[in-house]
């Protein structure tokens, strides 16, 4: 058990830990993580299967990688309370009994002569340390006295603030992965729906994208109202950035479309003959509207592409689901004769691609089209964020202590001597030695002029 | 356009500055490393000019794409060059410094880099983008000079130069890790929470962040605890350096990130 400690309070565990995880996420970066076998497969041939094997392609979740933060976990946990104990006396622990010689032999140290007995010289020295914040503790000796003098002690424990932070780090992370929740959610305007996990209910007001004057998105906004058993008790925008928050859930502005199955179409058709003569229709893809005029009965629209492509097999397709070449495949009756059939399209009104039984001498364009709006949030419960913002303090203030805080003690021995009493004094500073100097000097400067 | 004449005008000062450098290096004028200095402070002046003139003109953070971010991320090593060298008295690493400074600012005016000034897109939208790029490439900034002073040491003849360089590079390191965790990781986390909804994804560049991170770390506990110094040290200063340069360009370059601004 004892050897096992041992072990794990070795700093060379560590330094082989932090290799190691280093060296791993560096693999995690080269191969992409959490896709299809397949991907695997076309990428990196008969390799794929041991990679998967290997847990390499789901490397930050794998037992292996687990086992090395474990480990990591147990090695900082053990180097940290291994050496408390010593720190803690170190920092506030009493006078130890020294002597005039080791303390000479401190880094930074000196000797002078006080003047009068050994009492009112040590509560002077004692006086002087304290005016220049240090915590001073006296220990009587046979022959004398021994003050030990510290200031900036929490420096002490920059390390430990440190290695505790990254260990709530890794319980905030274990939090999460274990009690995390997360869903999309897709709204048309409009729409109410369940989050899950959660017994409550969030409607779709709208949802808007602003542009800038020059191009380019400048906010996609989704007003969103939440329900508890059927009533609204919050409205808010959601913009990327400005999540909404309610009972610990989180809901963020992800993605947005349109809903393409349905649109709202209108056509504007005319006598090529007498462009005066054309008038709109309304309708919707799949409906068939009555037209009098031009001879014609009726007019459909068999199908609506909001991304116009030609692809394999000259099938008719949509590249993407934004609205970069909206399409509608026309037809136009007179009574049982079919007159037109064709794809116009709203960025091209000249262009009719007609299948050849133009008999109408009509033309069509497609002049607006209007899909009800979606908007993608991502509703998650993250209960383990607090732990880390916790853990992050703790290393944000650990590091600026091991750095900016350090620590300074200052070690005066007094001797009764005849004629006055011997003061010898030793200094240590673990960082910053520069000033500690300086102070140790100014010190010895003060209490030899006031002797 | 003020802005791409003061931006000209720092480039200029730095090559003077950088030649005057070598030049004292070479010729051993001693005193000539004092004109280096005032020339380097000169471009400083005109560079910052340039970044507070495009702070203004957009009206917003001077570092949303990569030739912003590299510019200041030259300017913030000038300053941090500049510290140092009143610190420590270092004429010697002058040349060096402004050397990897040029080569930044020449990246910085590439045309492989646009220079228009674009509107922000949503997910920039933040006072996090402030905190999180400049506290990040300021830490970033002393790992450059502890680059360069640990290339020095390695390269060094004198063991009084080699200690001298031992101890900047660890000051450097000792100044830049707290900045770099804060800005990099934690402020990085924090904003990846608000704008992404999760504070850690493995995202590449979170990744590459952590690696550099630890790297660093490394150097810290090698050197404090198991007495590592002098060409060890340098030597994972200077891995480190490239780590960081690393998560900065080629996590943008060759891997796929959803942190794609920069």
């Amino acid at each position: 058990m004892r050897s096992v400690w041992k072990s794990f309070a070795s700093v060379r565990l560590a330094v082989f830990l932090i290799i190691l995880l280093a060296l791993a996420s560096v693999i995690g970066t080269l191969i992409p993580q959490g896709r299809s076998f397949e991907e695997y497969a076309a990428r990196y041939g008969e390799l794929a299967g041991l990679l998967v094997r290997l847990q390499l392609t789901r490397l930050y979740s794998s037992t292996w990688f687990l086992t090395l933060l474990f480990l990591f976990a147990v090695n900082t946990t053990v180097c940290t309370v291994s050496r408390l104990g010593p720190k803690l006396r170190r920092a506030f622990g009493p006078a130890p009994a020294t002597d005039a010689a080791s303390v000479a032999a401190m880094r930074f140290n000196g000797r002078l002569r006080l003047s009068g007995p050994p009492a009112p010289a040590r509560d002077r020295v004692s006086k002087e340390l304290g005016s220049r914040r240090y915590r001073v503790k006296a220990a009587a000796k046979e022959d004398g006295t021994v003050l030990l003098a510290r200031k900036r002690r929490l420096g002490w424990f920059g390390s430990e603030a440190v290695h505790f932070g990254l260990l709530v780090i890794l319980a905030g992370g274990i939090v999460s992965g274990l009690g995390g929740r997360r869903a999309s959610l897709a709204l048309l305007e409009g729409q109410t729906a369940d989050v899950p996990h959660a017994d409550f209910q969030v409607r779709l007001e709208s949802f808007e994208t602003e542009y800038y004057p020059q191009g380019g998105v400048k906010a996609w906004k989704s007003t969103v109202t939440v329900l508890e058993d059927g009533r609204d008790v919050l409205t808010e925008v959601i913009k990327v950035n400005h999540p909404l928050v309610h009972r610990g859930f989180h809901f963020y502005q992800t993605s947005y479309g349109w809903d393409w199955e349905r649109p709202s179409l209108e056509i504007v058709v005319g006598l090529k003959d007498e462009p005066d003569s054309a008038r709109s229709v309304s309708l919707r893809t799949g409906e068939r509207v009555s037209v009098d005029d031009f001879g014609l009965t009726h007019l459909a629209v068999r199908r609506f592409v909001p991304d116009f492509v030609i692809g394999e097999g000259n099938r008719v397709q949509t590249r993407s689901w934004q609205p970069r070449n909206p399409a509608a495949l026309v037809e136009a009756w007179a009574g049982e004769e079919r007159v037109f059939a064709g794809w116009i399209f709203a960025n091209f009104p000249d262009f009719e691609g007609s299948h050849g039984d133009d008999r109408s001498g009509l033309f069509f364009v497609l002049k607006d089209f209007q899909a009800p709006q979606y908007s993608v949030l991502q509703a998650a419960k993250d209960p383990g964020a607090d732990l880390i913002w916790l853990g992050c303090l703790f290393v944000t203030a650990g590091l600026g202590l091991a750095f900016y805080w350090a620590p300074r003690e200052i070690r005066v021995v007094l001797e009764d001597v005849p004629g006055g009493t011997e003061a010898t004094l030793g200094g240590f500073a673990s960082k910053e030695r520069d000033i500690f100097r300086s102070e140790f000097e100014a010190v010895i400067e003060t209490l030899r002029r006031m002797s | 356009m003020i802005e791409s004449t003061m931006f000209t005008a720092a480039f200029v000062f730095y090559i003077f500055s950088t030649v005057v450098y070598f030049g004292s290096l070479f010729a051993r004028r001693v005193k000539w490393a004092g004109a280096g200095l005032v020339l380097a402070l000169a471009g400083l002046a005109f560079h910052t000019a340039a970044l507070v003139s495009r702070t203004v003109t957009s009206g917003r953070a001077p570092f949303t794409n990569m030739y912003e971010s590299v510019s200041f991320f030259a300017w913030a090593t000038v300053v941090v060059f500049v510290v140092i060298d009143r610190r420590f008295r270092l004429p010697k690493i002058g040349p060096y410094v402004m050397l990897v400074v040029l080569a930044l600012v020449a990246l910085a005016s590439s045309p492989l880099m646009p220079k228009d000034v674009a509107p922000l897109v949503p997910a920039l939208q933040s006072y996090w983008l402030w905190l999180h790029v400049s506290v990040t490439l300021i830490g970033e900034a002393f790992f450059a000079v502890a680059f360069v002073t640990s290339i020095l040491y390695l390269t060094a003849d004198s063991e009084e130069k080699k200690a001298k360089m031992d101890a900047v590079s660890y000051r450097a390191v000792a100044i830049g890790f707290p900045l770099f965790t804060l800005g990099g990781l934690v402020f990085g986390m924090i904003w990846a929470f608000r704008a992404w909804g999760a504070y850690w994804s493995w995202d590449p560049k979170e990744v590459w962040t952590l690696i550099t991170w630890f790297v660093f770390a490394l150097y810290l506990h090698t050197r404090i605890l198991m007495g590592w110094k002098g060409k060890r040290s340098a030597i994972v200063a200077i891995i480190g350096f490239l780590s960081a340069m690393f998560t900065y360009f080629g996590v943008n370059y060759l891997l796929s990130s959803l942190h794609s601004y920069l």
